[in-house]
Protein backbone atom coordinates (compact mmCIF):
# COMPACT_ATOMS: atom_id res chain seq x y z
CA UNK A 1 0.00 0.00 0.00
CA UNK A 2 3.02 2.27 0.34
CA UNK A 3 3.15 2.16 -3.48
CA UNK A 4 -0.07 4.20 -3.58
CA UNK A 5 -3.17 2.08 -3.49
CA UNK A 6 -4.23 -1.54 -3.27
CA UNK A 7 -7.32 -3.70 -3.50
CA UNK A 8 -8.38 -5.75 -0.45
CA UNK A 9 -7.37 -9.07 -2.03
CA UNK A 10 -3.86 -7.88 -2.74
CA UNK A 11 -3.46 -6.64 0.83
CA UNK A 12 -4.85 -9.97 2.11
CA UNK A 13 -2.21 -12.02 0.26
CA UNK A 14 0.72 -9.68 0.93
CA UNK A 15 -0.06 -9.37 4.65
CA UNK A 16 -0.80 -13.12 4.94
CA UNK A 17 -3.77 -12.55 7.23
CA UNK A 18 -7.17 -14.13 7.60
CA UNK A 19 -10.04 -12.10 6.15
CA UNK A 20 -11.57 -11.28 9.56
CA UNK A 21 -8.28 -10.05 10.95
CA UNK A 22 -7.58 -8.03 7.83
CA UNK A 23 -10.96 -6.27 8.08
CA UNK A 24 -10.32 -5.53 11.75
CA UNK A 25 -6.87 -4.02 11.07
CA UNK A 26 -8.04 -2.05 8.03
CA UNK A 27 -10.90 -0.56 10.03
CA UNK A 28 -8.46 0.46 12.75
CA UNK A 29 -6.05 2.04 10.26
CA UNK A 30 -8.91 3.93 8.63
CA UNK A 31 -10.23 5.15 12.01
CA UNK A 32 -6.74 6.44 12.85
CA UNK A 33 -6.51 8.31 9.56
CA UNK A 34 -3.63 6.25 8.17
CA UNK A 35 -5.65 4.70 5.34
CA UNK A 36 -8.52 5.86 3.18
CA UNK A 37 -11.15 3.64 1.60
CA UNK A 38 -12.04 4.64 -1.94
CA UNK A 39 -15.06 3.34 -3.85
CA UNK A 40 -14.76 3.43 -7.64
CA UNK A 41 -17.40 2.11 -10.06
CA UNK A 42 -17.77 -1.54 -8.98
CA UNK A 43 -14.66 -1.93 -6.86
CA UNK A 44 -13.05 -0.52 -3.81
CA UNK A 45 -9.48 -0.02 -2.83
CA UNK A 46 -7.36 1.43 -0.08
CA UNK A 47 -5.11 4.44 -0.32
CA UNK A 48 -2.44 5.43 2.17
CA UNK A 49 -2.91 8.93 3.53
CA UNK A 50 -0.20 11.55 4.15
CA UNK A 51 -0.47 10.73 7.84
CA UNK A 52 -0.02 7.06 6.95
CA UNK A 53 3.12 7.82 4.92
CA UNK A 54 4.56 9.80 7.85
CA UNK A 55 3.75 6.97 10.25
CA UNK A 56 5.40 4.45 7.94
CA UNK A 57 8.51 6.65 7.77
CA UNK A 58 8.65 6.80 11.56
CA UNK A 59 8.33 3.01 11.74
CA UNK A 60 11.18 2.56 9.21
CA UNK A 61 13.36 5.00 11.19
CA UNK A 62 12.57 3.10 14.39
CA UNK A 63 13.50 -0.17 12.63
CA UNK A 64 16.82 1.34 11.53
CA UNK A 65 17.57 2.66 15.03
CA UNK A 66 16.65 -0.66 16.67
CA UNK A 67 18.82 -2.63 14.24
CA UNK A 68 21.87 -0.74 15.52
CA UNK A 69 21.33 -2.39 18.91
CA UNK A 70 20.36 -5.80 17.56
CA UNK A 71 16.67 -5.27 18.16
CA UNK A 72 13.70 -5.55 15.84
CA UNK A 73 10.05 -4.54 15.81
CA UNK B 1 48.83 24.95 29.08
CA UNK B 2 46.86 22.82 31.61
CA UNK B 3 44.04 25.40 31.64
CA UNK B 4 43.82 25.21 27.85
CA UNK B 5 43.73 21.40 28.01
CA UNK B 6 40.89 21.58 30.56
CA UNK B 7 39.01 23.86 28.15
CA UNK B 8 39.54 21.47 25.22
CA UNK B 9 38.46 18.49 27.38
CA UNK B 10 35.35 20.31 28.55
CA UNK B 11 34.30 21.16 24.96
CA UNK B 12 34.86 17.57 23.81
CA UNK B 13 32.91 16.18 26.77
CA UNK B 14 30.12 18.71 26.26
CA UNK B 15 29.76 17.68 22.60
CA UNK B 16 29.84 13.98 23.60
CA UNK B 17 27.20 14.61 26.27
CA UNK B 18 24.88 16.30 23.77
CA UNK B 19 25.19 13.29 21.42
CA UNK B 20 24.45 10.90 24.30
CA UNK B 21 21.34 12.87 25.27
CA UNK B 22 20.20 12.92 21.61
CA UNK B 23 20.49 9.11 21.45
CA UNK B 24 18.58 8.88 24.75
CA UNK B 25 15.80 11.11 23.42
CA UNK B 26 15.56 9.12 20.18
CA UNK B 27 15.39 5.82 22.08
CA UNK B 28 12.69 7.31 24.34
CA UNK B 29 10.68 8.47 21.31
CA UNK B 30 10.80 5.04 19.67
CA UNK B 31 10.01 3.37 23.00
CA UNK B 32 6.62 5.07 22.84
CA UNK B 33 6.14 3.90 19.26
CA UNK B 34 7.26 0.26 19.46
CA UNK B 35 6.88 -0.55 23.21
CA UNK B 36 10.24 -2.28 23.52
CA UNK B 37 11.54 -2.84 27.05
CA UNK B 38 15.19 -2.87 26.06
CA UNK B 39 14.91 0.64 24.67
CA UNK B 40 14.12 1.68 28.23
CA UNK B 41 17.58 0.54 29.35
CA UNK B 42 19.24 2.23 26.38
CA UNK B 43 17.35 5.49 26.86
CA UNK B 44 18.07 5.52 30.60
CA UNK B 45 21.73 4.59 30.11
CA UNK B 46 22.37 7.25 27.47
CA UNK B 47 20.58 9.80 29.64
CA UNK B 48 22.90 9.02 32.59
CA UNK B 49 25.89 9.11 30.24
CA UNK B 50 24.84 12.45 28.77
CA UNK B 51 24.21 14.01 32.17
CA UNK B 52 27.53 12.62 33.48
CA UNK B 53 29.48 13.99 30.51
CA UNK B 54 27.87 17.42 30.70
CA UNK B 55 28.49 17.44 34.46
CA UNK B 56 32.13 16.47 33.82
CA UNK B 57 32.44 19.15 31.14
CA UNK B 58 31.07 21.79 33.54
CA UNK B 59 33.56 20.70 36.20
CA UNK B 60 36.47 21.01 33.75
CA UNK B 61 35.25 24.41 32.62
CA UNK B 62 35.18 25.61 36.22
CA UNK B 63 38.66 24.16 36.76
CA UNK B 64 40.06 25.79 33.63
CA UNK B 65 38.93 29.23 34.77
CA UNK B 66 39.40 28.38 38.48
CA UNK B 67 35.91 29.80 39.16
CA UNK B 68 35.36 30.23 42.89
CA UNK B 69 38.89 28.89 43.38
CA UNK B 70 37.46 25.42 42.82
CA UNK B 71 40.86 24.06 41.78
CA UNK B 72 42.09 24.74 45.31
CA UNK B 73 39.30 22.71 46.94
CA UNK B 74 40.73 19.22 46.41
CA UNK B 75 37.90 17.51 48.30
CA UNK B 76 35.23 19.14 46.14
CA UNK B 77 37.06 18.25 42.93
CA UNK B 78 37.54 14.67 44.17
CA UNK B 79 33.84 14.21 45.06
CA UNK B 80 32.72 15.77 41.76
CA UNK B 81 35.08 13.53 39.76
CA UNK B 82 33.93 10.39 41.57
CA UNK B 83 30.25 11.35 41.07
CA UNK B 84 30.89 11.83 37.36
CA UNK B 85 32.55 8.40 37.09
CA UNK B 86 29.79 6.70 39.11
CA UNK B 87 27.19 8.12 36.69
CA UNK B 88 29.18 6.73 33.76
CA UNK B 89 29.49 3.31 35.44
CA UNK B 90 25.73 3.22 36.05
CA UNK B 91 25.11 4.16 32.41
CA UNK B 92 27.31 1.33 31.08
CA UNK B 93 25.72 -1.10 33.54
CA UNK B 94 22.33 -0.14 32.09
CA UNK B 95 23.66 -0.82 28.56
CA UNK B 96 25.12 -4.14 29.66
CA UNK B 97 21.75 -5.30 30.99
CA UNK B 98 19.89 -4.00 27.93
CA UNK B 99 22.37 -5.55 25.50
CA UNK B 100 22.32 -8.90 27.29
CA UNK B 101 18.56 -9.05 26.98
CA UNK B 102 18.74 -7.98 23.34
CA UNK B 103 21.50 -10.43 22.39
CA UNK B 104 20.02 -13.43 24.20
CA UNK B 105 16.55 -12.80 22.79
CA UNK B 106 13.91 -15.00 24.39
CA UNK B 107 16.06 -16.11 27.29
CA UNK B 108 14.06 -15.62 30.46
CA UNK B 109 14.80 -12.49 32.45
CA UNK B 110 15.98 -14.46 35.44
CA UNK B 111 18.42 -16.53 33.37
CA UNK B 112 19.91 -13.45 31.72
CA UNK B 113 20.36 -11.71 35.08
CA UNK B 114 21.87 -14.83 36.67
CA UNK B 115 24.28 -15.20 33.76
CA UNK B 116 25.35 -11.59 34.09
CA UNK B 117 25.85 -11.78 37.84
CA UNK B 118 27.70 -15.12 37.58
CA UNK B 119 30.02 -13.65 34.94
CA UNK B 120 30.71 -10.60 37.10
CA UNK B 121 31.49 -12.77 40.12
CA UNK B 122 33.84 -14.93 38.09
CA UNK B 123 36.00 -11.89 37.29
CA UNK B 124 39.21 -11.67 39.36
CA UNK B 125 38.50 -9.90 42.61
CA UNK B 126 40.35 -6.62 42.88
CA UNK B 127 42.22 -6.14 46.14
CA UNK B 128 39.81 -4.50 48.58
CA UNK B 129 42.36 -1.97 49.75
CA UNK B 130 42.99 -0.90 46.13
CA UNK B 131 39.32 -0.12 45.60
CA UNK B 132 38.81 1.64 48.92
CA UNK B 133 41.92 3.81 48.95
CA UNK B 134 40.65 7.28 48.14
CA UNK B 135 43.52 8.15 45.86
CA UNK B 136 42.82 5.08 43.70
CA UNK B 137 39.03 5.41 43.49
CA UNK B 138 39.38 7.20 40.16
CA UNK B 139 41.37 4.31 38.67
CA UNK B 140 39.06 1.75 40.29
CA UNK B 141 35.96 3.31 38.74
CA UNK B 142 37.66 3.54 35.33
CA UNK B 143 38.49 -0.17 35.64
CA UNK B 144 34.87 -1.00 36.48
CA UNK B 145 33.73 1.05 33.45
CA UNK B 146 36.20 -0.88 31.26
CA UNK B 147 34.83 -4.22 32.47
CA UNK B 148 31.23 -3.13 31.76
CA UNK B 149 32.19 -1.75 28.36
CA UNK B 150 34.00 -4.98 27.49
CA UNK B 151 30.71 -6.81 28.07
CA UNK B 152 28.79 -4.27 25.97
CA UNK B 153 31.34 -4.55 23.13
CA UNK B 154 31.22 -8.35 23.21
CA UNK B 155 27.42 -8.24 22.91
CA UNK B 156 27.71 -5.63 20.18
CA UNK B 157 30.11 -7.87 18.26
CA UNK B 158 27.67 -10.79 18.57
CA UNK B 159 24.88 -8.59 17.22
CA UNK B 160 27.02 -7.34 14.32
CA UNK B 161 28.14 -10.87 13.44
CA UNK B 162 24.46 -11.82 13.19
CA UNK B 163 23.19 -8.83 11.21
CA UNK B 164 26.29 -7.51 9.35
CA UNK B 165 24.41 -4.22 9.14
CA UNK B 166 25.95 -0.74 8.86
CA UNK B 167 23.99 0.55 11.83
CA UNK B 168 25.14 -2.16 14.24
CA UNK B 169 28.72 -1.62 13.01
CA UNK B 170 28.51 2.12 13.76
CA UNK B 171 27.21 1.41 17.28
CA UNK B 172 29.93 -1.24 17.84
CA UNK B 173 32.62 1.19 16.59
CA UNK B 174 31.28 3.88 18.90
CA UNK B 175 31.42 1.72 22.01
CA UNK B 176 34.84 0.32 21.00
CA UNK B 177 36.33 3.82 20.73
CA UNK B 178 34.76 4.77 24.08
CA UNK B 179 36.39 1.64 25.57
CA UNK B 180 39.80 2.66 24.20
CA UNK B 181 39.24 6.20 25.52
CA UNK B 182 38.56 4.93 29.04
CA UNK B 183 41.69 2.74 28.86
CA UNK B 184 43.71 5.86 27.98
CA UNK B 185 42.03 7.81 30.78
CA UNK B 186 42.86 5.00 33.22
CA UNK B 187 46.49 5.22 32.09
CA UNK B 188 46.39 9.00 32.59
CA UNK B 189 45.24 8.57 36.19
CA UNK B 190 47.90 5.92 36.93
CA UNK B 191 50.66 7.94 35.22
CA UNK B 192 49.32 11.49 35.69
CA UNK B 193 49.35 13.29 32.38
CA UNK B 194 46.96 16.01 31.27
CA UNK B 195 47.97 15.45 27.63
CA UNK B 196 47.18 11.74 27.86
CA UNK B 197 43.78 12.53 29.40
CA UNK B 198 43.07 14.98 26.58
CA UNK B 199 44.00 12.31 24.04
CA UNK B 200 41.51 10.02 25.79
CA UNK B 201 38.84 12.72 25.55
CA UNK B 202 39.53 13.06 21.81
CA UNK B 203 39.17 9.29 21.29
CA UNK B 204 35.97 9.31 23.40
CA UNK B 205 34.60 12.09 21.21
CA UNK B 206 35.44 9.92 18.19
CA UNK B 207 33.25 7.20 19.69
CA UNK B 208 30.34 9.60 20.14
CA UNK B 209 30.91 10.88 16.62
CA UNK B 210 30.31 7.33 15.38
CA UNK B 211 27.07 7.23 17.40
CA UNK B 212 26.08 10.61 15.91
CA UNK B 213 26.64 9.27 12.37
CA UNK B 214 24.46 6.27 13.30
CA UNK B 215 21.74 8.57 14.68
CA UNK B 216 21.74 10.82 11.60
CA UNK B 217 21.76 7.94 9.09
CA UNK B 218 19.05 5.93 10.86
CA UNK B 219 16.95 9.11 10.91
CA UNK B 220 17.29 9.50 7.15
CA UNK B 221 15.61 6.18 6.31
CA UNK B 222 12.51 6.86 4.21
CA UNK B 223 9.19 5.05 4.01
CA UNK B 224 10.03 3.61 0.58
CA UNK B 225 13.36 2.09 1.59
CA UNK B 226 14.43 -0.72 3.92
CA UNK B 227 17.11 -0.17 6.56
CA UNK B 228 20.49 -1.92 6.22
Amino acid sequence: MEEGNAKPTRVLYKANLSYDRLVKYLDELISKGLLQEVHASDSRYYVITQQGVKFLEEVRKAEAFLSGFGLSL
Amino acid sequence: MVDQLFLVNSLLQLASGIVALSVSFTAFRYMKLVENDILRFLSFGFMLLGIGLIFGASLMLLLSFNVGKIAEDIELVYVATVSYLVLQALAYFSFAVGYARGAYGNVRKEMASTLFIATSMALPRLPRNYLLLGTHINAALQLLILILLAFVIFQGALIYSRSKGMFSLLVLSGFSLIFVAHAIMLASSLFPSALLFTFGAVVQFGGFLSLLVFLLNSGRVHAASKNT
